[in-house]
C-alpha cells in the first residue's frame, strides 16, 4: 500500500458467501491434506507478541509460562513458525483480492450513527477482548471454529456455539455502531 | 497416497513455511472475496441482515468436513494424523462468550481484521493494535489464571467419539444441519433484513437449478455416502509396505542404543514416547524413568496419536522388535527400539565399564561423562582398577531423576515449542 489505493474505479460486488466459503472449504481441505493441521490467525500474534517482549525483556519472557511456551527452546527463531507465515499470507492474499475488486480504501468500517472516534475505540476493546477469548479457548473463530469445526473436535463445536451465543446476545446493545 | 504430506516427511520444516505462505494467501484471498474483511458486513450476521457470516462458516466447515472424510476412507489420508486441539470444556466455552461479545463489539475476529487491515480498513487496523494489548494483558495475568486456562481438560476428543455415534452419520448430519441453517438465513434475511434474494441462492434462486442448489445436492449426496460408508480411520487390517519395512529394519535406522536414549532423557527431550511393553511385575521392579508401560497385547491402531516418535523397549529386545514391526503394520511411521533393551541399558548406562588405565585421553574424557550419566539414573560407574568388580549390583530405586543432578553440560530441558493449534 505504498501509493494511495485509486478509489476512482466502483466497487465489485462481494462473491456469492457459498461459492466463497466453499474456496475456503477447499483451501482448509488442503491444509489438512498437505500439512495434516488447519488453518489459524491468533497464535501467531501470540508468537510475535512473546518474540517482542522476548527482545525488550528477556528475563521477562522467559520468566513467564504464556510466553515461553510460543519462544521454544531458543534452538529456532520463534518467528519461523508456521502460523506466523501463514498470517504474513492471510495480508498478501487479502491485499491481492481487495485489489481486484476494487476494494482498497483507507476508510473506518462503521453504520451511521456513530463518530470515527468512538468506533476506533470499540474497535480497540473488542480486539484486546478477542485476544483474552481466543487465548482462553485455545484459538480462534480460525483454529476452533473451522478448523475444528471440520474436524468434528469437541471443544471447538462447543466454543462455537458460545461465540454466536455471546455476539447474538449482545448484539443489541451496539446496535448504534452497525445499523 | 500418504497424507498427510509433513507428517510423512515428504517435506521439511523449511519448505512448510513456503506452505503455510501459500495457503494463508489463499486463506486471505477467500476471506477478502467473502467480504469479511469489513465490519459492517461482518456484524450484518448479528442482526439478521445479511447472513454471510453463517453461510461462508459453514460452507467451508461442511466442504472440508466431507472431503476430509471421503479420502480418509478412501485410504488416501491417516485422518488420526490431522491436528486435533485438545478440548478444555470450561475455558472454551468461556473463551467463545467473551470472543462473541469481541465480535460485536469490534466487528472484526483475528484472521479477518488482518484482512481488513491489509484492503486499508482503520478500524481493523486499531482493532490488531487492541487485540495485541489483549495478549500482553493476559500473558501478565497468565500465572495467576493458569489453574483456569487449563481446567475441565478432556483431551483431543471428536463429537463421535464423546457421543459414542459413527463419525460418517455425524458428517451427514452436520451437512444436513448446515443446510437447514441456510434456508433460515436466507428466510430471515428477506423477512427481517429486507433484502432481494441473490440470483443464486438456496430459497429463491433465479432458475430453478442454479448452481448454488446444485452444489447442495452434491453435499447432500457426498453426505449420505458418508453416513453409510464406515469407519475414516485406517483400521487394524492395514496394509503392509513389506519392502520399506524390510529395508527400515535392515539398515538399522530404527535403533536408538541405549547411551543415545538415556542423552535424550538426560536432555530432558520430550519429542518422543518411551514404551514398554514387559510384563507389569517387571516394569513395576525396575522401568527406565519416563517410560509407559502398553504390554504387547495393547499395542493397538490408537493406543497413541498416531504421530508421535515412539521408542519401544523390552528385556532382550525381542518382544521391542516384534512391537515395532506390529506398530509399524499399523501405521505408525516413527517407532525406533532400543538395541539391547533393559539389558544394554543396564550394561552401558547403569553400570558403565571404566577402561584401563591405559586407555586413551579421550575415552577417558567419555567414561567420565558416562559415569555422571550413570549417577543421573541412580546407577553407579564401574571401575577395574581393584579386584574383580562386584556381583551384578541391586537397580537403582525408581526416584524420578531431578534436573538438578542433571551432568554438567547437559543443557536443561526446557518447555518444548507448541507446534500446532491455534
Amino acid at each position: 500500500m505504498s501509493s494511495p489505493p485509486d478509489t476512482s474505479l466502483p466497487e465489485k460486488p462481494h462473491m456469492n458467501p457459498y461459492w466463497a466459503g466453499f474456496g475456503l472449504g477447499l483451501v482448509l481441505l488442503t491444509s489438512f491434506v498437505v500439512m495434516g493441521r488447519g488453518l489459524g490467525a491468533s497464535g501467531a500474534f501470540t508468537t510475535a507478541v512473546a518474540t517482542a517482549v522476548h527482545a525488550v525483556a528477556p528475563d521477562h519472557a522467559t520468566g513467564n509460562a504464556f510466553y515461553a511456551e510460543y519462544l521454544g527452546d531458543g534452538t529456532v527463531n520463534p518467528l519461523k513458525d508456521w502460523l506466523v507465515f501463514e498470517v504474513l499470507g492471510v495480508f498478501v492474499g487479502g491485499f491481492l483480492s481487495g485489489a481486484l475488486g476494487n476494494r482498497l480504501r483507507f476508510s473506518i468500517e462503521k453504520g451511521p450513527r456513530i463518530s470515527n472516534p468512538a468506533r476506533l475505540i470499540l474497535a480497540g476493546v473488542g480486539g484486546a477482548l478477542m485476544g483474552v477469548g481466543a487465548k482462553l479457548a485455545l484459538g480462534c473463530t480460525s483454529g476452533q471454529a473451522l478448523s475444528g469445526g471440520a474436524l468434528l473436535n469437541l471443544g471447538s463445536w462447543v466454543f462455537m456455539l458460545c461465540v454466536f451465543g455471546g455476539a447474538y446476545a449482545f448484539a443489541w446493545f451496539l446496535r448504534r455502531q452497525w445499523l | 497416497m500418504n497424507a498427510p504430506f509433513f507428517k510423512y516427511d515428504l517435506f521439511g520444516d523449511e519448505i512448510s513455511l513456503v506452505v503455510a505462505f501459500a495457503i494463508g494467501i489463499g486463506f486471505g484471498f477467500f476471506l477478502e472475496r467473502a467480504g469479511f474483511g469489513r465490519a459492517r458486513m461482518l456484524a450484518a450476521q448479528f442482526y439478521f441482515r445479511d447472513l454471510r457470516v453463517l453461510k461462508v462458516m459453514f460452507t467451508a466447515i461442511i466442504t472440508a468436513m466431507v472431503g476430509l472424510f471421503l479420502l480418509s476412507r478412501l485410504g488416501l489420508v491417516d485422518l488420526s494424523l490431522v491436528y486435533l486441539t485438545p478440548t478444555f470444556l470450561v475455558p472454551q466455552a468461556v473463551g467463545g462468550l467473551i470472543l462473541g461479545v469481541g465480535f460485536v463489539i469490534g466487528g472484526y475476529c483475528p484472521g479477518t481484521s488482518c484482512v481488513s487491515a491489509a484492503t486499508g480498513r482503520i478500524d481493523g487496523m486499531v482493532y490488531l493494535a487492541g487485540m495485541i494489548g489483549g495478549l500482553v494483558g493476559f500473558a501478565e495475568i497468565y500465572p495467576r489464571v493458569e489453574h483456569l486456562v487449563k481446567a475441565t481438560p478432556m483431551g483431543q476428543v471428536t463429537l463421535a467419539e464423546q457421543f459414542n455415534l459413527p463419525y460418517g452419520l455425524l458428517v451427514f448430519a452436520v451437512v444436513l444441519m448446515a443446510l437447514g441453517a441456510f434456508l433460515a438465513a436466507e428466510w430471515a434475511e428477506k423477512v427481517v433484513g429486507r433484502k432481494t434474494p441473490d440470483p443464486d441462492s438456496l430459497l429463491a434462486p433465479a432458475r430453478p437449478l442454479a448452481p448454488v442448489r446444485r452444489f447442495a445436492i452434491v453435499l447432500v449426496s457426498l453426505g449420505l455416502v458418508a453416513a453409510f460408508a464406515g469407519n475414516p480411520y485406517r483400521g487394524a487390517f492395514a496394509r503392509v509396505d513389506t519392502k520399506q519395512l524390510a529395508l527400515d529394519a535392515g539398515n538399522k535406522a530404527d535403533h536408538v542404543s541405549a547411551v543415545q536414549l538415556a542423552d535424550w532423557i538426560v536432555e530432558g527431550r520430550n519429542d518422543f514416547l518411551l514404551i514398554d511393553v514387559r510384563d507389569a511385575a517387571e516394569f513395576a521392579a525396575y522401568h527406565i524413568p519416563g517410560a509407559r508401560h502398553v504390554p504387547l497385547a495393547e499395542l493397538t491402531s490408537d493406543f497413541v496419536a498416531r504421530n508421535e516418535r515412539i521408542v519401544v523397549c523390552s528385556e532382550g529386545g525381542i518382544h521391542a522388535a516384534q512391537a515395532w514391526y506390529l506398530l509399524r503394520s499399523l501405521g505408525f511411521p516413527a517407532v525406533y527400539l532400543l538395541f539391547g533393551g533393559l539389558e544394554e541399558w543396564k550394561d552401558t548406562v547403569l553400570y558403565p565399564q571404566a577402561p584401563p588405565a591405559t586407555a586413551a585421553p579421550r575415552d577417558q574424557v567419555e567414561f567420565a561423562r558416562r559415569a555422571a550419566v550413570a549417577t543421573f539414573f541412580g546407577g553407579s560407574p564401574q571401575t577395574t582398577g581393584g579386584a574383580a568388580p562386584a556381583a551384578t549390583p541391586a537397580l537403582p530405586k525408581l526416584a524420578p531423576p531431578t534436573p538438578a543432578a542433571a551432568p554438567a553440560g547437559a543443557p536443561a530441558g526446557k518447555p518444548k515449542k507448541k507446534k500446532e493449534g491455534c
